[in-house]
């Protein structure tokens, strides 16, 4: 029974991806769908999900939808503005360190979502992570500190923010 | 620098005199521009619905060639593909039977979260592929070959641990193969033994209705063309081909220790 209701989210977002890649909506996309996101959803929650309430929260769901949003928006557009005007200014005024960054969200997902939205943005890579300590190590192009609080704020506390609310 | 001139030039005047050459059929006949008899007879009958006991009930040509007008030659592919897994599964007969009990850690858990993920897009990909393999461009095989991709990804991301402790097992996954690889045979000879059943008369490799032949595959399902066997085909081409690749690399990613052990002996002759 748990290993169905961990199944839903999986098949639902199988559903999606078929329905998606096949391109259309006819009654044989739907039927085939339905079963193949079924034992696709089967076979994977125990992959995908480890507490099956939380995959199923709304409000968690909402806070992806927002973060989603805002990232590729504001954040994104935000970083990709700068490393312009990094590139085009004529003295190259690059100011590149490795810097400690400590993280409150110990979820493998948040984890993964804080360091991916960090390397995704340019500028910014994260090189080295250890999940007991909350510690990521941030490639950062222009550091403006490299106090790993300061850097925090500076960085990685929004998405920390979203990880928390939307895994944690 | 002139040693590069040189090679460049060189390279320049290989491909133009190979342009030349071809183009001016020193290199065979050029194709012809039209299109030939033999492809448009194909294009013509595979899904024409005035002359039903020519067509494949396919509007996919591909499939409708290789699974039905030549689906015998496929057959016998599908048997050199099942005799060569079969002979790299010989090679390691000890190898694939003890389950491997190694204590790999798997890469960083950011791979980890990523390729569960992706996992589940690759499977509901490569069942789409298969199951329009007889309306859109794809089939059985491709859609059995994207499928083994996860598996391969999950052996490298979480290590061999991983399929040993879903108990996802040597045995399991040849009874699949082998399963699926029957019930392709049993497709291609249902509707002789429903003919020799009935007292119709029937062929090997029969999809649909011909003149001398009522028994037929349904043409359709749901609201779409079904191209009647070809799905049954494409549907366990998927299966068969999907974990017997994933035989293969369970195999492939043991231990070197493990591997070098069935070559020992080897310096002594036999």
């Amino acid at each position: 029974m748990k290993r169905l209701y961990k199944s839903i989210v999986p098949a639902l977002l199988s559903f999606v991806i078929y329905v998606v890649y096949t391109g259309s909506l006819r009654l044989y996309d739907i039927v085939t769908g339905v079963l193949v996101s079924v034992v696709v959803g089967v076979l994977t929650s125990n992959l995908l999900i480890e507490d099956w309430r939380k995959s199923l929260s709304l409000r968690r769901f909402a806070s992806l939808v927002r973060f989603a949003l805002r990232y590729f928006f504001i954040d994104e557009v935000k970083s990709h503005l700068l490393l312009i005007r990094l590139s085009l200014s004529p003295k190259l005024d690059l100011r590149p360190a490795i810097v400690k960054m400590p993280i409150k969200t110990r979820n493998d997902y948040g984890i993964t979502l804080v360091s991916l939205a960090i390397t995704n943005t340019p500028g910014t890579v994260v090189v080295d992570l250890n999940k007991e300590k909350g510690n990521i190590y941030v490639h950062w192009i222009y550091a403006k500190t490299t106090s790993p609080e300061e850097s925090y704020k500076e960085v990685s506390e929004v998405f920390d923010k979203y990880a928390l609310k939307i895994f944690d | 620098m002139l040693r590069d001139l040189v090679f460049a030039s060189l390279l320049v005047i290989i491909i133009l005199a190979l342009t030349y050459l071809t183009y001016s059929g020193g290199l065979g006949d050029l194709p012809p521009r039209d299109v030939r008899v033999i492809a448009s007879n194909y294009l013509n009958l595979t899904y024409n619905q005035g002359i039903t006991w020519l067509w494949a009930a396919s509007p996919e040509a591909v499939t409708a060639i290789v699974w039905d007008y030549r689906g015998l030659d496929t057959l016998f592919e599908t048997v050199v593909f099942y005799g060569a897994i079969l002979a790299a599964l010989t090679l390691f007969r000890s190898v694939s039977k003890v389950p491997e009990f190694v204590s790999s850690a798997g890469l960083s858990l950011v791979v980890k979260r990523v390729t569960a993920i992706v996992t589940l897009a690759i499977l509901a990909v490569a069942a789409s592929t298969a199951l329009h393999g007889h309306l859109t461009p794809g089939g059985g095989f491709q859609g059995g070959a994207i499928a083994s991709v996860a598996p391969l990804l999950l052996l490298v991301v979480f290590g061999k641990q991983f399929f040993i402790e879903r108990r996802i097992s040597y045995s399991k996954l040849l009874t699949i193969r082998n399963a699926s690889l029957a019930l392709l045979g049993f497709t291609s000879v249902a509707l002789l033994i429903l003919g020799f059943l009935t007292g119709f008369q029937a062929y090997i490799f029969q999809n649909q209705a011909k003149t001398v032949s009522t028994l037929s595959y349904p043409p359709y399902l749901l609201d779409v063309p079904l191209g009647g066997s070809l799905f049954f085909f494409n549907l366990f081409e998927f299966l068969a081909v999907a974990s017997g690749f994933t035989l293969v690399f369970t195999i492939l990613l043991s231990r070197d220790e493990t591997l070098r052990k069935e070559l020992e002996g080897e310096e002594l002759g036999y």
